[in-house]
């Protein structure tokens, strides 16, 4: 999978681009406006994560010149700005899906992961897992063909973990995952704890081997 | 105590001016007594002197009495002069004739001139009293006209709302000089007021935004580092906290930020917000979130409750209140929402806050020492409800914590 990150700060940059390179996306990054145009006329990319303020013109006009192009890149917006109306026209200039900083990187993984799968399974996704098999389209766990019962929030939890599978993944960005309101003000980290209890127990009810680690008291991995 | 600048106004008219009145009446009461005595004195006289005219060219035709008009007394002696009677005033006087004494007393009633004296005094009275309405009413209805510009000025001001980012206007030519500069100079001082209060605004907005960069970057590095080959339990220790800190800046940052971008008007949009919707999703989620420690959530939600409001404002209102109420909760606790179409009633089980409760909705100021919150999730929540405006109300009674949302 090819990524293209257009960040400006190259911190930030440098971040993003080490992390998804861990987990053999082929991952460049540009942190100017006329790189980032060079690149995108000359290939094509599975994935773009799109800063919108870059030195030498929008994150948005680069994001109106590729699909007035009519390129299929799939587009991901990161923007310091969280406003319904920046997150409105951004979608509405043809971004897949919007992410405001701060972010976490395993969130944004799950995010490009989740617009790969829309992208190249057509729906019918699930992420296989050795016994355990997520079923995405029809929200469903199976362990050796049986069903687990999860909840809502257990569901997500495990859905999160598993698409970032072998890395760690902190109490915050879990407790920001699970949050489903639009309001950007997730409940604390606190409980994440109990819910990760309650699924590593009911995994192992059908008799899933132990596949949440704890690293230290820093967050969890999904260990395959 | 103050009064109204009329009140003053009249009572100091209607303090001093029966006072000149007064006096100008008993000085024009002892003015009349004069000129009736000397009128009536003027009169005696020219009576006794036709009298004895007439007498001494005819004594014999003449009569010696005329009641009520004159009386001569021949060879009587006595002193001239002239006394008062309730109804009479007399003068006496003695002539003399071919070596003969009379002594001359002519009358006139005094009883009319005592009833002009009451007459004018009356009728003087009236015109004081009318004089005294007229000089109040008018004064009353001249000032009001006059000081017109200053309370509409000063009403002006009162409707004025720095937080609202409406300029003031004030009339620049009321007709009086004092109140044009009184307006000049009061725009002036709400200009310089105005420009430092969104300067400060702004900067707040503009010190938020630069600050998520670093914050990002901080949080990108600390999650490298977790995957690090290198890491033990003592550094996982140490970058668990700086993770912790790192998180906490984070919230503030972003709560601060709303804050001031709510000041600053940036969520102008209204629409019409189904909230039993909302609440019942936000409801549900934390029902959820928080049911492993053992929290009984309790709701009571009438369907179908609009209200007008921006929707991604109004979200934060409902989450930070239902969060706060699980967050300040004790173990095995409970949370009560209700929601019909007056009023969104939040209710939790917890210790009582420490401090005042009158300050719970300002900025930073925690009902306990408590490292998960930012301060703010409160103050946000006012500064929401105070745009539309809804009413925000905190009770502490027996171990329980009622916030409620009263909808316009």
């Amino acid at each position: 999978m090819k990524l293209l990150v257009i960040e400006d700060e190259p911190s930030l940059l440098n971040s993003i681009t080490r992390y998804f390179r861990q987990e053999q996306f082929v991952c460049e990054g540009v942190s100017n406006f006329t790189d980032a145009l060079r690149r995108i006329e000359d290939i094509a990319y599975d994935c773009i994560i799109l800063d919108i303020n870059l030195p030498g013109g929008s994150g948005l006009q680069l994001l109106q010149y590729l699909r007035e192009d009519r390129k299929k890149d799939g587009v991901i917006i990161l923007s310091a700005r969280d406003s319904l109306d920046d997150k409105i026209m951004g979608l509405n200039y043809g971004a897949d899906d919007y992410l405001t900083k701060p972010f976490h990187l395993p969130e944004l993984s799950a995010r490009v992961k989740a617009l790969l799968r829309r992208k190249y399974n057509e729906g019918n996704a699930a992420i296989p897992l050795g016994e355990l098999r997520i079923d995405l389209s029809a929200r469903s766990v199976l362990i050796r063909d049986q069903p687990v019962a999860l909840g809502r929030i257990e569901y997500n939890l495990l859905v999160f973990l598993a698409t970032n599978k072998n890395r760690v993944v902190s109490q915050q960005a879990i407790a920001e995952h699970l949050y489903d309101g639009a309001a950007d003000q997730a409940p604390g980290p606190e409980f994440v704890y109990s819910h990760i209890k309650n699924l590593k127990r009911k995994l192992k009810e059908k008799g899933c081997p132990e596949m949440i680690q704890s690293v230290y008291g820093l967050g969890y991995k999904f260990v395959v | 105590m103050s009064q109204s600048l009329q009140q003053r106004n009249t009572r100091s008219l209607l303090t001093w001016l029966p006072l000149v009145m007064l006096a100008g009446s008993v000085f024009l009461y002892l003015i009349l007594m004069g000129h009736i005595r000397h009128m009536k004195h003027q009169q005696l006289q020219l009576k006794q002197d036709n009298a004895w005219r007439a007498f001494a060219r005819d004594t014999l035709r003449v009569p010696l009495k005329l009641a009520g008009e004159y009386e001569i007394v021949p060879g009587a002696m006595g002193e001239d002069g002239a006394t008062d009677s309730a109804n009479l005033s007399r003068l006496a006087q003695t002539h003399e004739l071919d070596g003969r004494s009379y002594r001359v007393t002519t009358y006139i009633s005094a009883k009319e001139y005592r009833h002009l004296l009451i007459k004018v005094s009356l009728s003087e009275a009236i015109i004081f009293v009318l004089l005294l309405l007229s000089i109040v009413i008018i004064n009353r209805f001249e000032s009001r006209r006059l000081w017109k510009p200053f309370y509409d000025t000063m009403s002006a001001i009162r409707g004025y709302d720095i937080r609202q980012s409406k300029r003031l206007s004030l009339g620049s030519t009321t007709g009086v000089r004092e109140f044009d500069r009184l307006n000049e100079t009061l725009l002036e001082l709400i200009d310089n007021v105005d420009r430092a209060y969104r300067d400060q605004k702004q900067f707040t907005e503009n010190a938020s935004h630069e600050l998520q960069t670093p914050l990002a970057i901080i949080r990108s590095k600390v999650e490298l580092l977790a995957e690090g080959p290198g890491l033990n339990e003592d550094s996982a220790q140490l970058l668990q906290e700086i993770a912790e800190a790192n998180e906490r800046l984070s919230q503030m940052n972003k709560n601060l930020l709303l804050l001031t971008r709510i000041e600053n008007g940036q969520f102008p949009d209204m629409q019409t917000i189904e909230i039993s919707d909302l609440v019942r999703r936000l409801g549900d989620f934390f029902k959820e979130y928080y049911a492993n420690e053992g929290v009984q959530t309790k709701t009571d939600i009438v369907a179908g409750v609009t209200i007008r409001a921006n929707p991604a404002l109004i979200e934060i209102l409902v989450n930070n209140l239902l969060r706060n109420a699980y967050i300040h909760n004790i173990p095995a606790g409970w949370v009560d929402v209700r929601l019909n179409q007056t009023a969104l009633v939040i209710e939790n089980s917890g210790p009582a806050i420490e401090g005042d409760p009158g300050q719970l909705f300002d900025r930073f100021r925690k009902g306990r020492v408590d490292n998960r919150t930012t301060g703010l999730g409160l103050a946000l929540v006012r500064q929401i409800a105070q745009l539309y405006p809804f009413d925000v109300g905190y009770i502490y009674r027996d171990g329980r914590h009622q916030l409620t949302v009263t909808f316009a």
